[in-house]
């Protein structure tokens, strides 16, 4: 039996298509007037990163422009005999638990904001925007005071509390655009399902938020990771401090070991460097769903 | 269809998991308003629960006590005491040896080391005073002392150094420094070292140039002159025109114009026309003899351009020692003191003097000033300043076969101490001087090397304000 295949159908070009005349503009367009000044503009973010790289990896007093012979004595220096390894460890511990903590609470706050109408919820959103012009610096010394209370001066959680606390205006006023933008009648939906109104939350419209969730919570870790003043204000011991603040140690009042000042720089920078290559499709994702208004 | 939604609609007022329903047909996307239910009062209790067992487990800390009113005790002289060094980092090991040694013979007191980076010192003192958590004890440079002293913070150190081994054996001019850096009444620190300024030069290039060492401003001139060939990127000077321009400024204008005193009366004699004169001339080297990016130049970014460029001199201090010898190796410089006026006369501007003061908020200041006797005594100052590179404060220390062989540090306590020396007293006193000889005027300094203001504007507009602060000081002394 000879079973008749049918022809493929023709393949249908899906793509969005430029119009015709801008196309034939855009056509015309030298490529060297689009490359050579985004070249330029690359060679300009770059270079910096060359600079540290090549410091961190030639030896001590090299003036080669290459970083050849390769030496790693600057990273083993930082990591060995300034500490590094430990302000590493309380910098991730700072930045995971700004993370969880700025999330779950602006992920609350933020679905307040979205579903439930209230007397002074303008009010108290214009707050929350206001709060973005206060500068950390002058709220150290009641901060300051607050912790010492609390007997949390020279504690992780004083500066947790405080990076938390300065995320969360911003990231409550992010996820409750991204929740008014998923449907009510979804939540609804699974009301008639029989879910209470958490389950509904956490089985439907928690998944659709993950390009948020995403955006936000990297930036309260980023923030959080880059962090400096807290760091250096609320904490004392060695065995507490952070990575921003152990950077700020190799450079004494008259002497920077640039070499040392490197290595330290790469290794702050080698985490947040890879939380953005892993995130980034969801991150434009998350940015581009927040800025349309559901 | 219709029917449907409205079998859920009313499902939904009926439900058990909502009170109020507000939900309107026509508008399905309007908030609406519920109460707190009891499972998600429980969720929450259960997350704010959890976030307060996490930070109590990360929450070790302490209570911060100790600010600018609290007048604190004597103590007991045992028990534990807290230590800020106010340039930790790159001193941080050395002081931990000097607090081993200082345990090892006071097993009875505990020091808590704290490090802080230079830069943020002055934050985190002036943060500490207002809101509490002072230390016991703590590194406090002249430049920072006025500012922290104004505060009530510092407790007076004179009759204790009366009473202590250490009387007779500390640098009077160094006290000198400190107890005019204070206020000029009070003793509110000790001094462990002093830099001073250093007119760091590469032999090479001077040898290769067939040039005298640049002792005097006529040889220091020449040689930037000689050395500048712009074609083949080297440069015979590099100026400091970014952060902390003016002292070296001002030490390059008093040194060169023979005088001698910071003040006349109640005026400062920081635009007199020898001094105007000076500053012109030495300005003059910018773009001249130096490279144009100098404008921004911080002791950093002037530092590294020296030690991986082809530039003659550099005037920085004795901080920036290892750096030129780790870049450059020890045969390609040297470093001296500030040039001379041609008679040999050298005039030169106090650098800060670091030190320790005991704050008055201590609960043991009996121990916290063990532990001052200790770190200034003979041996630990020695290795102290050893390590640091710079003059040590105890008379015994700089007498130490080390200093000896450091011939930059050696050269420098001569010129301090030198009878042809005269030191030209910045006024660290002033609680205003950081911010007229930092923020208020480093701007104006860069105007003055691309410029756009004269010299003799420069420095008039810095003498008003030094004569307003001098005015507004004695006032209240």
């Amino acid at each position: 039996m000879i079973t008749e295949i049918a022809p493929a159908p023709e393949r249908v070009e899906t793509r969005p298509t430029r119009p015709r005349g801008r196309r034939r503009a855009w056509d015309e367009v030298p490529r060297r007037h689009i490359y050579l000044p985004l070249s330029i503009y690359l060679l300009f973010t770059l270079i910096p990163f060359y600079w540290i790289l090549l410091f961190a990896l030639r030896p001590a007093g090299s003036t080669s422009l290459v970083p050849w012979p390769m030496t790693f004595d600057h990273f083993n220096k930082v990591w060995n005999e300034r500490a590094f390894g430990t302000y590493f460890q309380n910098s991730v511990l700072v930045g995971i638990a700004t993370l969880v903590m700025t999330t779950l609470v602006a992920l609350a706050g933020g679905y307040a904001l979205a579903r439930f109408d209230f007397r002074i919820k303008k009010a108290f959103m214009l707050a929350l925007l206001c709060t973005q012009f206060v500068p950390g610096a002058l709220l150290l010394v009641p901060l300051f005071e607050i912790f010492a209370n609390l007997r949390m001066i020279n504690s992780l959680g004083s500066v947790i509390i405080a990076e938390t606390v300065f995320q969360l205006p911003l990231s409550m006023i992010l996820i409750s655009g991204f929740i008014r933008n998923v449907p009510y009648s979804l939540e609804e939906a699974a009301w008639v399902d029989g879910c209470n109104r958490f389950t509904a939350f956490r089985i439907v419209v928690l998944p659709l938020l993950r390009p948020g969730l995403i955006a936000v919570g990297s930036f309260a870790f980023v923030h959080a990771w880059n962090h400096f003043l807290f760091a250096l204000m609320f904490l004392s011991d060695q065995s507490k401090q952070t990575i921003p603040v152990g950077l700020n140690t190799l450079m004494s009042a008259d002497s920077v070991d640039l070499g040392a000042l490197a290595a330290g720089g790469i290794i702050a920078a080698v985490p947040v460097v890879i939380v953005f290559a892993f995130i980034q499709k969801w991150l434009i994702t998350g940015f581009s769903a927040g800025a349309v208004k559901g | 269809m219709t029917h449907l939604r409205s079998k859920r609609l009313h499902a939904l007022r009926t439900s058990p998991h909502n009170v109020t329903t507000p939900l309107d047909p026509e508008e399905e996307s309007r908030p609406m308003k519920s109460s707190i239910r009891n499972r998600r009062s429980r969720a929450a209790i259960a997350v704010a629960l959890g976030s307060v067992l996490a930070l109590t487990a990360t929450a070790c800390g302490d209570d911060g006590s100790g600010s600018a009113g609290d007048k604190g005790n004597e103590g007991s002289g045992k028990g534990e005491i807290t230590f800020w060094d106010n340039n930790g980092g790159v001193r941080t090991d050395i002081w931990k040896q000097i607090i081993a040694d200082f345990e090892k013979k006071n097993p009875n007191i505990k020091v808590n080391y704290v490090g802080i980076p230079a830069a943020s010192a002055q934050s985190k003192y002036d943060t500490a005073i207002q809101g509490g958590g002072l230390p016991d004890v703590g590194g406090v440079g002249t430049a920072m002392l006025a500012e922290v002293a104004v505060q009530g913070a510092l407790e007076p150190l004179d009759s204790r150094l009366a009473k202590s081994s250490l009387n007779g054996k500390l640098s009077q001019k160094l006290l000198d420094n400190s107890r005019a850096a204070g206020g000029g009444k009070e003793l509110y620190q000790i001094p462990t070292s002093s830099n001073n300024g250093v007119l760091w030069y590469r032999t090479d290039l001077f040898q290769k140039a067939g040039l005298d060492a640049p002792t005097t401003w006529s040889k220091f001139y020449a040689a930037a002159d000689k050395l500048t060939d712009k074609g083949k990127n080297q440069f015979g000077f590099t100026i400091r025109g970014g952060e902390g321009s003016i002292a070296p400024a001002l030490d390059a204008a008093y040194s060169q114009s023979g005088v001698t005193s910071f003040w006349n009366g109640d005026k400062t004699t920081v635009n007199d026309p020898k001094v105007v004169a000076a500053l012109e001339k030495y300005v003059g080297l910018y773009k001249k003899d130096t490279p144009s990016a100098d404008v921004n130049n911080d002791f950093t970014k002037m530092v590294a351009q020296w030690d991986s460029g082809t530039i003659g001199m550099l005037s920085h201090n004795l901080g920036s020692y290892q750096d030129h010898l780790k870049a450059l190796g020890a045969d390609k410089f040297r470093g001296l003191p500030n040039p001379t006026l041609d008679d040999g006369k050298r005039v030169q501007i106090s650098n800060p003097v670091d030190g320790m003061s005991v704050f008055k908020s201590s609960k043991n200041k009996a121990a916290a000033w063990k532990f001052v006797e200790f770190a200034v005594s003979h041996e630990e100052n020695s290795k102290f300043n050893q390590s640091a590179g710079q003059i040590p404060a105890n008379t015994e220390a700089a007498q130490d076969a080390w200093i000896q062989k450091a011939e930059p540090t050696k050269l420098a306590a001569e010129a301090l101490n030198g009878s042809d020396t005269t030191i030209v007293q910045l006024p660290y006193y002033l609680p205003d001087w950081n911010t007229i000889s930092k923020a208020d005027n480093e701007p104006n300094f860069q105007k003055v090397l691309l410029g756009k203001m004269t010299a003799k504007a420069f420095l008039d507009t810095l003498a008003d304000q030094l004569n307003k602060a001098q005015a507004d000081w004695k006032k209240n002394h």
